[in-house]
């Protein structure tokens, strides 16, 4: 897709979600808003390095738990605003991800190795928050020390502050995605075939590495969002394998390695899922998610590349249709 | 000394149970070349079906493997067919596998707590709270048994592989499909063959697990990980590899406990998992050729 217009489906979707803002909408929806949002955002972080380079991590809830416990311990014990621990947590998150991302890249793990490597260390991170009790508040997790709206502290009572704050950190993701343009296309070279990459002088490490840098930190601010917003984490939620593969689900249903995949899964996956839950949770517990995995499992094998395939798909369909007229009037000459 | 003997037994015991649980996927994964994430999925379905086999019918744990072995070749042979096959052979066949067999995982949790709610249940059986005493080291009989079938399943198991044509098929898919198919192989049967089995396998590994661990929706999450790392570090496809991963698995994670923390155990093994990913990415075991 050109860059410029991806810019303006952006803006365009700006536009319309703003509008949204305005809307009298009852609190549910506004909730489901913004946990859409959310995963929109924390997919297009993972899409960075997972969609384009085509390395599937299912451990990224390790970056979100990293955002998240920092930004929280560090305004708990300094007093620090979440505005600014947010960007610690980021950094650390930087920094677990070159841990793993230094030696798996070096050492060339690829596919599934990759996958299960990236399993491995979101589990450490989980036992790890357990363990480490005084800090952390092991299983029990931890809970924000409630201050009243307040800009300064990323704190507010009603939903409707939550809902522009991640608005705006979703619009920075994806603008961010569509200016890296040239990192991009890097990346699906990689993807398609390393040697040929680096053969073509592509640097093959450092664009991986940078990409998955940024992707831990766009997912570790997006942990802080979470912390903020619900105002308690626990190792369950917020470093489970749930979250994880969440993320990962909205981006391949949405379409991997495209700039709106991520925000079009969010969009189709979540509204769903909650209103599944909220129907249906009571009564039949477990209903919502058993039907949820039976779409996921329809939607892979029916449509392999996400969403964002389809109309690439029916235009196809479309040329092939044209060109079977055109040869049935050729025949008919 | 005998308190590091005990140490030492009872992570052999459990390192046993740990391959036998790992001994389906290494096939699937060996052969097929795909991740299956709901694998944990199908040994909380086995642990069910023994419990419900037992607490309706009273029907012994270790027989019920007679019913749930051919019923979970069925079912594998099912899902090969309508979930694992179209998939197969395209561009984006390793991500989508993993994700299908993780919507596969959802599937069966729900269905588990729709039908049978999150309480843990566990049975009693002859064995329950029993155990041998040998050489002053006391061994839980339920593990015994389960480490002694385990074994037993191995046997045959690489009997089958090593000297049976079906096995030689496998072995041959496994390692090069289009030489494989030239040679008349239809590999597609062979998929199929090895999909069921391996489904079959774990689910009969359900069974055995019964008697000495709780069943609830989810018990197939904690399993899942540990199989994967056992598969791994003892070398994708190498059956001794597997049962060698276990038994270490095993002895850290029995010896991490007592010296630290049952958190800290998992953080130990994880990071032998990840080192040998790191720098022997074949496994322990793994020479280049594998099975």
């Amino acid at each position: 897709m050109k860059q410029n217009k991806s810019l303006l489906i952006l803006a365009i979707l700006t536009v319309a979600l703003l509008a949204v803002y305005f809307l009298p909408l009852v609190i549910f929806a506004k909730h489901i808003l913004i946990l859409t949002l959310f995963y929109a955002f924390l997919g297009t972080g993972w899409n960075l390095m997972c969609g384009y380079a085509g390395r599937l991590s299912l451990g990224h809830a390790a970056f979100a738990a990293v955002g998240a416990y920092t930004s929280i311990f560090l305004f708990k014990e300094f007093n620090l605003t979440p505005w600014l621990g947010m960007f610690v947590g980021g950094g650390l998150a930087v920094l677990v991800m070159l841990l793993i991302a230094y030696p798996s890249f070096r050492f060339g793990l690829k596919g599934p190795y990759f996958t299960l490597a990236s399993i491995a260390v979101a589990e450490i991170v989980h036992n790890l928050l357990i363990y480490g009790r005084d800090f952390t508040g092991g299983s029990l997790g931890l809970s924000l020390p409630y201050v009243p709206t307040s800009l300064a502290m990323f704190q507010f009572d009603g939903k409707e502050l939550y809902y522009l704050v991640i608005l705006a950190f979703w619009l920075l993701a994806v603008f961010l995605t569509i200016k890296m343009e040239r990192t991009r296309y890097y990346l699906e070279a990689i993807r398609e075939d390393e040697d040929a990459a680096a053969a073509l002088g592509i640097s093959v490490n450092k664009n991986l590495i940078a990409a998955a840098c940024i992707s831990a930190f766009l997912v570790a601010v997006g942990g802080t969002f979470y912390g903020q917003y619900f105002r308690y984490i626990d190792p369950y939620s917020i470093a489970g394998f749930s979250l994880s593969l969440n993320m990962a689900l909205v981006v391949v249903i949405g379409g991997s390695g495209t700039i709106f995949g991520p925000t079009i899964g969010a969009f189709v996956l979540i509204p769903l899922t909650e209103i599944l839950r909220m129907s249906l949770g009571s009564q039949y517990p477990g209903l919502h998610l058993f039907l949820y995995g039976i779409l996921l499992v329809v939607c892979i094998i029916y449509l392999p590349k996400g969403i964002a395939s389809l109309p690439g798909i029916i235009r196809a369909r479309n040329d092939k249709k044209a060109r079977q007229l055109d040869q049935g009037s050729e025949g008919v000459l | 000394m005998e308190m590091l003997l005990q140490i030492i037994a009872s992570g052999l015991l459990l390192g046993g149970i740990y391959a036998l649980l790992s001994v389906g996927l290494n096939l699937i994964f060996g052969v097929i070349k795909i991740v299956n994430l709901a694998h944990g999925d199908f040994l909380m379905m086995g642990m069910y079906a023994t419990f419900f086999l037992f607490t309706l019918k009273d029907i012994n744990p270790y027989v019920s493997v007679l019913i749930i072995f051919p019923a979970f070749v069925l079912v594998g042979v099912l899902i090969f067919r309508f979930i694992i096959k179209p998939l197969l052979g395209k561009a984006e066949t390793e991500v989508n596998t993993i994700i299908a067999t993780a919507g596969l995982g959802f599937v069966l949790q729900n269905l588990a707590l729709m039908l049978w709610k999150s309480d843990f249940r566990a049975i009693e059986t002859n064995l329950t709270g029993k155990s041998y005493e040998f050489a002053g080291i006391m061994l839980s009989a339920g593990r015994t048994w389960a480490f002694v079938i385990c074994i037993a399943i191995a046997l045959i198991l690489y009997y089958i592989l090593m000297k049976t044509k079906v096995g030689t098929h496998i072995r041959a898919v496994s390692q090069d499909t289009d030489a494989a198919t030239l040679m008349g192989i239809n590999v597609n049967r062979i998929y199929t063959l090895t999909f069921a089995a391996g489904i079959a396998l774990v689910g009969a590994a359900g069974a055995i697990i019964t008697p000495t661990f709780y069943v609830y929706p989810t018990v197939g999450l904690y399993f899942n990980t540990m199989a994967f790392i056992i598969v791994v570090l003892g070398g994708l496809g190498s059956f001794t590899g597997a049962l060698i991963g276990g038994l270490l698995i095993g002895l850290v994670e029995s010896f991490a406990g007592v010296m630290a923390s049952s958190e800290l155990a998992q953080v130990f093994s994880l990071l032998i998992f990840l080192f040998i990913l790191f720098v022997k990415p074949e496994g322990i075991m793994g020479k280049g050729a594998r099975v």
